[in-house]
């Protein structure tokens, strides 16, 4: 067996549950920094109200495309878990305890729930999203994708779900 | 990543503040200099919320306790949120049965857990903002210090809390107006009221008492308007004729702005025998356990108190953007600091009367409670002392025992006061659905 094969566990029609989800946390946390910076150019409310619900739902999606990774990860034999999986796992576990305190800083009244905390962590979030989004397309690319079209081994029935 | 270090050197402590702040030193922050610590920001603001048990948990009788020779009566009982009291010339108390408009929106995931917090401390807010907003007339026919009959007078008001009398009419300060109706002490219906001036309420509407009062001669009416949140959280605009005094001409309605820069202003009351008005004042919350004290000032006018720039004179609030030193520079230092987060609502000064001679030209303060505190504070009856018609000295507790020392149960919440032509001081007790009724009774003590 390839060392390299590794399946999603928990997969819809072929597409990883943890892939369906991720889109959620990265656009919520991506337009979280887009309203606190016009917040913090504008000190308009509704910004960095807008801020705190992205910030929110961003979280609480993180944390369940969090929980399909790490089945995903997990539930295959630790010999063919790609060491690219634990440091794509390992930089979203920061991202979602920087977002996390985010949404308290958030929670502050006026200015100070975004300049300069709130808005420094946002950017934070995002370069780690960055990052982490691009370990995780490694993963699902190389791990996932090659392993299906090099794998003489397997017939085509076997890549259906 | 010079952001990335500087965020990181905050962040820390920050998370340490939050995890340790439990035990929070007892306030020594009272009358003319209050000692300001640092201001904090925090990832969870200290926080107590009250528990309101009522006063018949542990046992059928419990009341709150009086300094030695007074005597504590539950004047009328089974109320629903009394707010507050105005005692008429012939001994009739007339009480604003009341609870918040409920028209704050929840514009933010903060205002949905907040609204749920606050909600479990005030024990009839529900019941009262279904819609028994009333006044209600209490009588005590055999002066045996219990009320004997109980008349409403009036229902469905929007929020009514200050109420005054003078020359047969009686104006009720609701949370968008002020309203005057033709009432002479003893009737036991009130008629139909007129519009005197609207007052800002709506929209949001987050500070929602207006206290009211008539000067000493009748000619002018003073209304206090809180701010419509904390920290201008919703914009400056929401803000408009809010967070100051206004002087009315009850006879025209016509109004201007009297004080301002006070977050939410209560108690209106003039200082017995002067033209000097008093207000107490619930200032801002989420800097600390010891931070913004809350006070008692003379009102002067014309005078800018600070919010929302500033707090006790030039402490600059950097929540508030942009920011203003002009505004600042203005700031006026408040008389009296009653120390933090108590929540005063209600002054009653003593002049004359029964009581003992310690307490004659002092200032009773109504102090609702804390909940931006990790320990309670307030929740009580304070006696702040006058020398020279001047607040001296540190408050003593005069009516206490509405904690119960069990976690955070408290029995109920001290409101609004007033004195009878009988000398006894009533006391609205919301959370408590009761009135009190504190008499001297001539032995022992002071």
């Amino acid at each position: 067996m390839d060392r390299h094969v590794f399946r999603p566990r928990i997969a819809v029609g072929g597409v990883p549950i943890h892939a369906m989800l991720v889109p959620f946390p990265i656009v919520c946390f991506t337009g979280a920094l887009l309203t606190d910076l016009a917040y913090a150019a504008s000190a308009e409310v509704q910004w960095t109200n807008f801020s705190q619900w992205l910030l929110l739902f961003g979280t609480l999606f993180a944390g369940l495309a969090a929980l399909f990774g790490l089945i995903d990860l997990f539930s295959v034999p630790s010999e063919r878990r790609p060491a690219i999986g634990l440091w794509h796992m390992g930089l979203n576990l920061v991202l979602f305890v920087v977002a996390f305190i985010n949404n308290l800083v958030h929670a502050r009244d006026g200015w100070t729930s975004v300049v300069p905390t709130g808005l420094t962590l946002s950017i934070i979030t995002v370069l780690l999203l960055i990052v982490s989004g691009h370990l995780g397309h490694r993963l699902a690319y190389r791990h996932v994708v090659r392993d299906r079209t090099d794998d003489p081994a397997r017939t085509p029935e076997e890549d259906r779900p | 990543m010079k952001r990335l270090t500087a965020l990181l050197a905050t962040a820390a402590p920050l998370l340490a503040l939050a995890a340790c702040s439990r035990s929070a030193e007892p306030p020594t922050q009272f009358g003319f200099n209050p000692k300001l610590p640092a201001p904090k920001q925090f990832l969870l603001p200290p926080m107590g919320i009250a528990n309101p048990v009522g006063w018949d948990r542990t046992g059928a009788g419990a009341a709150p306790t009086v300094p030695p020779g007074f005597m504590v009566q539950a004047f009328a009982k089974g109320l629903n949120s009394p707010r507050n009291v105005l005692a008429l010339p012939n001994g009739d108390l007339i009480v604003a049965s009341s609870g918040g408009p409920n028209m704050e929106p929840n514009l933010r995931p903060k205002s949905f857990i907040f609204q749920w917090l606050m909600n479990t401390s005030h024990g009839g807010e529900r019941g009262a903002a279904a819609g028994e907003n009333t006044l209600i007339l209490l009588r005590d026919t055999n002066h045996d210090g219990v009320a004997d009959q109980t008349v409403v007078l009036a229902k469905d008001l929007p929020s009514p809390f200050g109420l005054a009398w003078a020359n047969g009419t009686l104006y009720v300060g609701m949370t968008d107006s002020v309203w005057r109706y033709p009432y002479a002490p003893g009737q036991t219906a009130l008629g139909p009221g007129s519009l005197v001036t609207d007052l800002p309420g709506g929209p949001i509407d987050h500070h929602w008492t207006k206290s009211i009062t008539l000067s000493p001669d009748g000619s002018k009416l003073y209304a206090g308007v809180g701010s419509n949140s904390n920290i201008v959280e919703n914009g400056l605009e929401a803000e408009h004729g809010r967070a100051m005094i206004w002087e009315v001409d009850p006879a025209t309605g016509a109004k201007r702005e009297f004080a301002t820069g006070l977050r939410n202003p209560n108690g209106l009351t003039f200082y017995p025998g002067t033209q000097t008005l008093y207000a107490v004042v619930n200032e801002r919350d989420e800097l600390g356990n010891n931070l913004v004290p809350d006070y008692l000032t003379s009102v002067r006018p014309g005078a800018f108190y600070g919010w929302p720039w500033s707090w006790y004179g030039r402490n600059v609030d950097v929540r508030v953007h942009p920011q203003r030193p002009d505004m600042v520079a203005k700031a006026v230092i408040p008389d009296y600091s009653l120390s933090t987060h108590v929540a005063p609502l209600s002054i009653a000064f003593l002049k004359g009367g029964t009581f003992p001679a310690h307490y004659q030209g002092g200032a009773f303060i109504g102090e609702h409670g804390s909940w931006d505190r990790n320990v309670l504070n307030g929740y009580q009856v304070a006696f702040v002392p006058f020398v020279n018609g001047r607040p001296t000295g540190t408050p003593e507790t005069f009516l206490g025992g509405f904690t119960t020392g069990k976690g955070r149960d408290v029995h109920g919440r001290p409101v609004g006061l007033a004195f009878g032509p009988d000398g006894a001081l009533y006391v609205a007790d919301d959370a408590g659905n009761t009135v009190w009724r504190v008499s001297w009774t001539g032995k022992g003590g002071t």
